[in-house]
């Protein structure tokens, strides 16, 4: 089956590293998110297994094949670009057929599996006009089908979602769930936008600058970040990250930093430097022992997005829209202690830290 | 620097495409620059080819020549005035075809006209308009007052090299046209109504937005066409053949008159060189703006 | 009231400038088609009383136009199909391939497009005289390729330039080789840019006159430019009208591409035009 490998893989582009040293399993049917900001290395992660760059070290698996030194054509996978890359001279039926033409399929079986796949994507009525006479929405579709035409082992798909308008966004996510559920194969998914990540995979391969960060479910990249990047990156509003140190407090150690005191229950050394990442929802506004100012109210109808100031820094809490909050009101607030996040601020590694409820 | 076996098999099918122009290049252009710069340092005699060593002799010579330097100086100065006149007229015409005029696509083919049309062409209906007994141009002008005896056009100077810088701008102008008028037709409209709306009258909005917007194509129009003058022979030896005696021989007509004219093909050569170092300014100048342009248009 | 007025003033105004600028070419026409005599009346009369077409008869019937129109549709055609398919693939590997020594290419490409030929000449002369294809359309052939090549490079690889990289990978994922990616996908794509870059390439071979001065002396290969000026040149006395008649039909094919192909000239214009 179809599971992929990198192994220890990078990319050089002259002086320029563009993935450093990946190594990286996907399993046979899994669908993985490569998420990450604009030039972290995961479309060209994605192009390497295409076959479109070629590592300049490093091993590439498909199943148990080492596909390095093969052409793309004959790796068995199925591409959708961000630019659809449909082929403009070629009507829609014909850019469905033309990766079953290059493999020599015979053409009624040809004509049999376009007309599937044209009406597994609703793409019926469409065969016969040409790429620049569809929609955006309906030119995914077809740079679907051509992939899905040919049953490959592995998907890939490079940002296929961005061209596309927030509302039909929504829908083709959708479809791409249900779509990788019915035909079981490996989806392997570039984004850079994390609700696509978070809400279509299995598993996330959080990347920066070539390296990979976190590789893991969604839910555990959300609650437990491997490092401040990650922390940083995934959520929406961001993760709050408070700078301080760990210092002697009571019997045992305390967080210090932004006017917060937060005892520690495990972990830590004296006079470590320590980041303490807070989720905004693990804020809670109106009762607790810390003290703020409210700076601005943000309401969005389900919730409240707050700005707090408390010591030299301004938090970012959701609030249920209930909490009556006045700018420039002070307002008690407490932390979900059992939720808070510590990171070693010199090299960002999370730390098994934590804190006392 | 190729890592795997697939990116050696594509860069050698790469190189494969490449080849026959690499192997054209080597025979027709290479070859030949790299021995029109070794035959400057024989004289040979056309008719025979058969030539002797003369090292730098045929250099030593031209910079002692009056024709060489006087060649030189009428080609600086066909080049400024031709190309003066093609970018006043080329940038006026570029501005009337951009506003709205009726049958505006047939006033645009037929201003480009004159750029596509042979020059053989174009010297033979301007040698027939400049003709001093039945020229028109004559005609109309007596008619009009403007002269009171019939003009020798190309014969006399200065009206020889006068009358090649017309036709020469009149042949060129539609390429300067073609590039500005391009460019006008990316100029945002909100562009002008920002200056309108800041008070700018249409002298105003002219200077300080469209002639800025048109700077970068202008600098690039104005280099090519420097470049292409510079180097032009046809039209120059079809209207006047350098004459009167050589009075408005360029450096390229000079080149042509030593090979065939005077049989001395050395000589002629080292002409062409000379010619060709006095170009290598202009060339890369435009070649550093050429890779500047492509490297901002890459990204 | 004042703004129609003005519209009215401008289009006059516009109008005059175009036919003006065209004046040299109308008056070629109107030369071609009155009988000698007309020429040389004083003061000149602008239509002619009576038209005629006994010029290009005579052009047809009594000079070797026949014979040089022939040679020029030759060199041109020959040119065009050697420089294109050339061009073509130069250009392809140019902007879709990696290997050492493409970026110092593609700007040696750019140099000898600027290089005059008058420099090239005299060995070109030198290099067919020895190969015996001196007086030759074929000497011609392999001459215009020396400007015709590298200006077909410039504006076929702008144009190749322009189409997505996309493309090509998507169909090399879809199982093309490259040749077949280039062949199925690059090259539909790029037809408008061939056609463009053929249409300037066939003007340029049909146009030029140097290389057909220096290198044929024979009217067996010599192309209408210099078989034209030969005419103007030996003649006894100068038939202004002849002349004209020829100037005519060597436009002709020009006129044609521009009434047919406009569209295809303004874009190689766009790709290639400033730069090529």
């Amino acid at each position: 089956m179809a599971d992929v490998r990198f192994d220890q893989v990078r990319k050089a582009f002259g002086q320029a590293v563009a993935v450093k040293s990946l190594s990286l399993s996907v399993a046979s049917g899994e669908f993985v998110s490569l998420l990450g900001p604009s030039g972290c290395g995961k479309t060209t992660t994605l192009r390497m297994l295409a076959g479109l760059e070629f590592p300049t070290s490093g091993e590439i698996r498909i199943g148990s094949t080492v596909v390095n030194d093969m052409p793309p054509g004959q790796r068995d996978i199925a591409m959708v670009f961000q630019s659809y890359a449909l082929y403009p001279h070629m009507t829609v039926a014909e850019n469905i057929a033309y990766p079953l033409k290059k493999r020599r399929v015979p053409r009624a079986e040809r004509e049999a599996k376009v007309r599937e796949a044209a009406a597994t994507l609703q793409l019926q009525a469409l065969l016969d006009r040409k790429p620049r006479q569809l929609s955006g929405g309906q030119q995914q579709r077809v740079a679907l089908g051509r992939a899905l035409v040919r049953d490959p082992k592995v998907f890939l798909l490079d940002e296929p979602l961005s061209n596309l308008d927030a509302k039909l966004r929504a829908h083709m996510r959708a479809e791409l769930i249900e779509l990788h559920r019915r035909l079981g194969k490996t989806f392997i998914y570039v984004t850079h936008d994390q609700l696509e990540a978070m809400t279509m995979s299995d598993r996330i391969a959080v990347m920066h600058e070539g390296e990979l960060q976190q590789f893991g479910a969604p839910k555990e990249v959300y609650e437990r970040p491997a490092n401040l990047f990650v922390a940083g990156f995934i959520g929406s509003p961001a993760m709050n990250l408070i700078p301080g140190e760990l210092r002697p407090l009571g019997s045992g150690l305390g967080f210090a930093g932004a006017g917060l005191n937060l005892p520690l229950a495990s972990g830590g050394t004296a006079g470590e430097a320590l980041t303490l990442g807070v989720r905004p929802e693990d804020v809670t506004l109106g009762d607790g022992p810390f003290s703020g100012t409210v700076r601005v109210v943000e309401p969005t109808g389900h919730e409240t997005i707050v700005m707090v100031a408390s010591g030299d820094v301004t938090l970012v809490c959701r609030a249920r829209p209930d909490v009556p909050l006045t700018v420039g009101a002070a307002v008690p607030f407490a932390l979900r202690t059992s939720r808070l996040h510590a990171f070693n601020a010199v090299t960002g590694h999370r730390l098994p830290v934590t804190f006392a409820p | 620097m190729a890592y795997s076996a697939l990116d050696r098999r594509y860069a050698l099918l790469g190189a494969l495409l490449i080849a026959p122009t690499v192997l054209i290049f080597c025979a027709v252009i290479v070859y030949p620059l790299v021995s029109a710069i070794y035959l400057s340092l024989f004289t040979i005699f056309t008719p025979t080819l058969r030539g002797s060593w003369v090292g730098l002799g045929n250099y030593a010579a031209l910079m002692q020549s009056n024709e060489f330097w006087r060649s030189l100086a009428n080609t600086l100065l066909w080049t400024a005035s031709t190309l003066f006149l093609q970018i006043v007229f080329g940038v006026a015409a570029a501005l009337m075809l951009h506003q709205n005029m009726v049958f505006r696509a047939l006033a645009r083919s037929l201003i480009l006209f004159p750029y596509f049309v042979s020059t053989v062409v174009a010297v033979l209906v301007w040698r027939w308009l400049f003709n001093d007994l039945y020229g028109i141009l004559n005609h109309v002008m007596l008619a009009a007052g403007l002269i009171s005896a019939p003009l020798d056009w190309l014969g006399s100077m200065p009206n020889a090299m006068i009358s090649i810088v017309l036709v020469g701008a009149w042949k060129y102008f539609p390429f300067v046209v073609i590039a500005v008028l391009a460019r006008l037709q990316t100029i945002p409209d909100a562009l002008y109504e920002a200056a309108k709306i800041d008070g700018a009258g249409p002298i105003a909005r002219f200077f300080d937005v469209t002639l800025p917007q048109l700077r970068d194509v202008l600098l690039i129009v104005i280099l090519l066409r420097a470049i292409w003058d510079f180097k032009e022979f046809d039209l120059i030896y079809l209207m006047t053949g350098g004459g009167p005696i050589i009075a408005t021989q360029t450096l390229p007509l000079m080149v042509y008159k030593y090979a065939f004219g005077l049989n001395d093909m050395g000589r002629a050569s080292a002409v062409a060189v000379a010619m060709m170092l006095v170009m290598l300014v202009f060339m890369a100048i435009y070649l550093r703006l050429a890779g500047r342009n492509e490297r901002e248009n890459a990204r | 009231m004042r703004h129609l007025a003005g519209r009215v003033v401008f289009n006059l105004f516009a109008w005059t400038v175009v036919l003006v600028l065209t004046f040299p070419l109308v008056w070629m026409i109107l030369t071609s088609i009155k009988p000698q005599f007309e020429l040389f009346r004083i003061p000149p009369a602008f239509w002619p009383e009576e038209v005629t077409f006994e010029h290009y008869r005579r052009l047809i019937d009594e000079t070797p136009f026949l014979k040089y129109m022939r040679n020029s549709l030759l060199l041109g055609f020959a040119t065009t199909f050697v420089v294109v398919i050339v061009a073509t693939l130069g250009a392809h590997s140019l902007v879709r391939f990696r290997y050492p020594g493409r970026e110092r290419l593609a700007q040696l490409v750019l140099f000898t497009y600027l290089l005059p030929s008058v420099v090239l000449i005299l060995p070109l002369y030198l290099m067919m005289v020895r190969v015996g294809l001196a007086n030759s359309i074929l000497s011609l052939v392999v001459a215009y390729t020396t400007f015709a090549l590298p200006y077909a490079l410039w504006l076929l690889r702008s144009f190749m330039q322009g189409i997505p990289d996309d493309l090509e990978a998507a169909a090399l994922v879809d199982g093309a080789t490259r040749l077949e990616a280039f062949i199925d996908v690059i090259l539909p794509q790029a037809l408008p840019g061939i056609i463009s870059t053929a249409l300037f390439t066939f003007i340029l071979a049909w146009n030029e006159y140097l290389f057909a001065l220096v290198l044929v002396n024979t009217d067996e290969a010599r192309p209408l430019t210099t078989g034209v000026m030969n005419m103007l040149v030996s003649a006894f006395n100068i038939e202004w009208s002849l002349l004209m008649a020829a100037a005519v039909m060597m436009s002709a094919p020009l006129i044609v591409i521009f009434a047919f192909l406009q569209n295809y000239l303004t874009r190689g214009f766009g790709a290639g035009g400033l730069k090529g």
